[in-house]
């Protein structure tokens, strides 16, 4: 699981039958620093997050798989809307 | 998922019985960047190639799955497959804030 920020929407007509009638969401993962990493991300969201919300998203298909069904080619699901996240103190001579 | 951009096709003369008749696109990942932008090549990205069973044209962005979800279509089969174009995107509202710092408290 990794915690994303959420920077829009997305619309699709043509897709896997089994995604009809889902919310897509783009968010880019954050690390701990806050920055953003990596390509923007396609993610289920059944929570109703918004834009600019911070959110925790799992990479296990398994959610998708259940709500969906076993033949659903989709694997980021929004599992919580975040409200705080502590930021991790960098470690006094600690090993990277 | 991420998204992509269509750029071409692979066509396989033999294959594993699998992957027989299954049609094979070329994906280029889309960055943060070129989605802010809306145009423009991103070569630090490496481009990927994924199953297509929705007919997706060259230049058309779609959002492809990758990893064990990918095969799913198959199931309960099992495919080779750890790409897969789940759906072609007709418009993205990307609105990312200005100061890409993210704040945590």
């Amino acid at each position: 699981m990794f915690l994303a920020r959420i920077d829009g929407t997305m619309v699709s007509t043509a897709k896997h039958a089994s995604l009809q009638g889902c919310r897509f969401l783009i968010g880019q993962r954050l690390e701990s620093d806050g920055q953003t990493s990596g390509e923007p991300l396609v993610i289920l969201d059944w929570l109703g997050a918004t834009d600019g919300c911070t959110v925790l998203v799992t990479t296990d298909g398994d959610l998708a798989r259940q709500k969906l069904g076993n033949t659903t080619p989709a694997r980021l699901v929004v599992v919580g809307i975040v409200d705080q996240a502590n930021q991790p103190k960098p470690v006094q001579g600690g090993a990277g | 998922m991420r998204l992509g951009i269509v750029r071409g096709r692979v066509v396989l003369n033999l294959a594993t019985a699998s992957l027989l008749g299954v049609r094979l696109v070329i994906v280029e990942p889309v960055s943060a960047k070129q989605l802010a932008s809306g145009k423009g090549a991103d070569t630090a990205v490496t481009p990927v190639v994924a199953v297509d069973q929705l007919g997706a044209a060259e230049g058309q962005m779609v959002a492809f799955v990758e990893g064990r979800e990918a095969a799913n279509p198959w199931w309960p089969e099992i495919a080779p497959v750890d790409a897969y174009c789940s759906l072609i995107v007709e418009s993205v509202d990307y609105r990312p804030p200005k100061n890409l710092k993210h704040l945590m408290v």
